[in-house]
């Protein structure tokens, strides 16, 4: 304990080390709460009407689940690696593997504990805001509110990710001392993902193929769960084939690369593909869904024969399907700029010596800056226009009938995709910062 | 030999503490001056002064290029990193190289930055990295070279541009004795052997010896300055 007051009292000179991951932690558990309040909200709903929203409830979150994963992990990776080399240096002179653990998980562990306490309160302050959306012809209001135990579970969930991922992630620090620092081969992106995936998909297809079948057996109950787990499948095999497929795009980006600026974005992701996929990947499934719906519900209302109920239900799905859109977009422009934030201070004797060769800061931060948006528009444009072209008979039908309704979702991409970028932009004084201030201690 | 640089009473102050007091030097074409000191003498103050990367509280640091004179202190921030750019090369402690990047694209980088097409960049980068014994290296990554082949191919960077003069930081400080010798033998052969100017800070007292002259500082100022006689080491 003695040692962990020394290290926070240390780490309080370098504030960034604290700030960064515990100011995302709060968002995580903010975001948590409102979501988890979103779903109480709408399991209040009554009667067969009631169902179909639980359901679509049910939906959005398996959606909305990944990107938050995402960012909880990116601040759990923040705030370890910030201390990996302190931890490894301790290691080096001899602490035991016991002692590196311990630390490792006090310090994430508090910093998690602090951020998701500013979370829980500022969740406060936001469930009343989301109380304002309509659904089903009536605001949420109270309703949004969950129980008070969801608060502290929240709270308790997000510290306890920050300790398995603390403990976890510096198994590396306790294993070898020096590994920390010499990072030697390509994270390599395996092709037996690749077969996997399709394994995984052949069954759910094979499954939701049978849904008729199962509903005879289990009633609706199997088949909601078949669904969802189905969409979890194919988010799965996102995340095995998506790398894969961001490997392929940075080899043709890196041969027609003739700016530094291009070369370094290029090879950046191609050196860990798995990385740059766990920045924007929780949006392929968001994007391919918005605008699945999208078309779904433009086709549907064009027919111009729905009743009252179904107008209502169809715009509330437009809705909900604009709402999660936008969350996971917040989400992951928030993961993307607290990584980068970090990025360039864990890199910042690299930064300073390329401004010293007289690199300009706008080809650095150029570089940093497509190294995501390029991974981003591959993601976000690529499946939106799958989900498209899947739906290209009624895509078009709608394109026709409600040029409007797919308009807005195109547009609420658009501006996901400048939320990022403003994510990224807002990380251009962290980098200028870095510079004047060059390296300490050198005179 | 022309002079290259020339300093006119340099001062350097970071709060209160005074880094350079008055310092004057000269460095020539085809010189290697060797600047030596204890931790907090100035020397690498003095280093970034006249490389432009720290402007000095009082004083000029002249830079002769052909038919043009240019005081470095007084240039903008934006002049001063184009100079260092064109005209000048660095060489780091720990390489500090892009580690995404290849052997080679690192070495091809300072071309790229001055518009050089990618090709004829990258066949400059496989030339120098050849010159300095690590051709067969030229697509390794970085992780993957030792810590010899790394300021090799730190090496190879500072020259590609072309520059006048390489300023170098301590470049075998995180090496042993022999790879020292043999990074400092390449050092030398691609900048004095190449008639570029080479200003080193180091604590080794045997890189200081290879040099033409070596400047020992204390307190922000040259305290004594010594000539050495440099046998093959250019060859």
């Amino acid at each position: 304990m003695a040692l962990a007051r020394l290290f926070a009292r240390r780490a309080s000179g370098d504030a960034s080390t604290v700030v960064l991951p515990a100011v995302a932690f709060a968002v995580v558990a903010l975001c948590t709460t409102v979501v988890t309040g979103g779903v109480f909200a709408f399991f209040t709903f009554p009667g067969q009407g009631g169902a179909t929203y639980r359901i679509l409830a049910l939906l959005a979150l398996v959606l909305l689940v990944v990107p938050l994963a995402s960012l909880g992990g990116a601040a759990a990776r923040l705030a370890a690696r910030r201390r990996d080399e302190r931890l490894s240096s301790l290691r080096l002179l001899g602490a035991s593997t016991a002692l590196v653990s311990a630390l490792t998980v006090v310090e994430s562990t508090a910093v998690a504990l602090a951020g998701a306490l500013v979370g829980a309160v500022a969740s406060l302050a936001a469930l009343p805001l989301f109380g304002l959306l309509h659904f089903d012809g009536r605001a949420l209001g109270g309703a949004i509110w969950p129980p008070v135990w969801v608060f502290f579970a929240v709270v308790g969930a997000v510290a306890a990710l920050s300790a398995v991922s603390a403990a976890i992630g510096l198994r590396g620090v306790v294993l070898t001392p020096l590994g920390v620092r010499t990072r030697v081969a390509t994270a390599q992106v395996k092709w037996l993902r690749a077969a996997i995936a399709f394994a995984v998909l052949v069954v759910a297809v094979m499954i939701s193929s049978s849904l008729n079948a199962l509903a005879g057996i289990g009633g609706l109950i199997l088949v909601v769960a078949v669904l969802l787990g189905g969409f979890g499948a194919v988010l799965a095999v996102l995340g095995l084939v998506g790398p894969l497929a961001l490997r392929l795009f940075a080899r043709r980006w890196l041969t027609r690369a003739k700016t530094p600026a291009r070369l370094i974005a290029a090879r950046t992701v191609l050196d860990d593909a798995k990385a740059a996929w766990r920045q924007v990947g929780a949006l392929s499934m968001v994007s391919f869904v918005g605008v699945f719906t999208g078309v779904g519900v433009a086709f549907t209302q064009g027919t111009g024969d729905e009743d009252a109920a179904t107008r209502l239900l169809l715009a509330d799905i437009r809705t909900g399907v604009i709402l999660t859109l936008a969350m996971s977009f917040a989400m992951v422009a928030c993961a993307i700029g607290v990584n980068q934030a970090a990025g360039i201070l864990d890199r910042r004797a690299l930064y300073v010596s390329l401004d010293r060769l007289g690199m300009p800061a706008a080809v650095m931060d150029g570089a940093r800056r497509r190294a995501v948006l390029a991974p981003l528009l591959v993601v976000t444009i690529g499946s939106a226009v799958a989900a498209a072209l899947v739906l290209l008979p009624l895509t078009g039908y709608a394109l026709l009938v409600q040029p409007l309704g797919l308009a807005i979702i195109v547009g609420c991409l658009a501006l996901g995709i400048g939320l990022v970028w403003a994510g990224l932009t807002a990380t251009r004084p962290v980098l200028t910062r870095v510079l004047s201030a060059g390296i300490p201690g050198t005179t | 030999m022309h002079n290259l640089i020339e300093a006119r009473g340099l001062f350097k102050d970071f709060g209160p503490t005074r880094a350079l007091r008055g310092v004057g030097l000269t460095v020539a074409a085809g010189e290697a001056v060797a600047i030596m000191g204890p931790s907090g003498s100035g020397k690498t103050t003095l280093l970034h002064c006249l490389a432009g990367i720290e402007t000095p509280g009082a004083g000029q640091v002249l830079f002769s290029r052909v038919g043009d004179t240019v005081d470095v202190a007084a240039l903008s921030d934006r002049r001063r990193s184009e100079l260092r750019r064109t005209s000048f090369g660095f060489v780091f402690q720990q390489g500090l190289l892009l580690p995404e990047l290849t052997a080679g694209e690192n070495v091809a980088l300072p071309l790229l930055l001055l518009g050089a097409r990618r090709a004829d960049a990258e066949a400059e980068a496989r030339r120098l990295l050849e010159l300095l014994g690590i051709g067969d290296k030229v697509g390794a990554r970085i992780g993957e070279l030792s810590g010899g082949q790394q300021q090799r191919v730190a090496i190879a960077r500072a020259q590609a541009s072309q520059p006048a003069v390489v300023f170098a930081d301590e470049p075998t400080g995180a090496l042993d004795s022999v790879t020292s010798a043999e990074v400092m033998s390449a050092l030398l052969a691609s900048t004095v052997g190449s008639g570029r100017a080479l200003v080193v800070v180091t604590h080794d007292a045997s890189v200081a010896a290879r040099c033409d002259r070596t400047l020992h500082m204390a307190d922000g100022t040259i305290a004594e300055m010594s000539t050495s006689v440099r046998a093959g080491d250019a060859s």
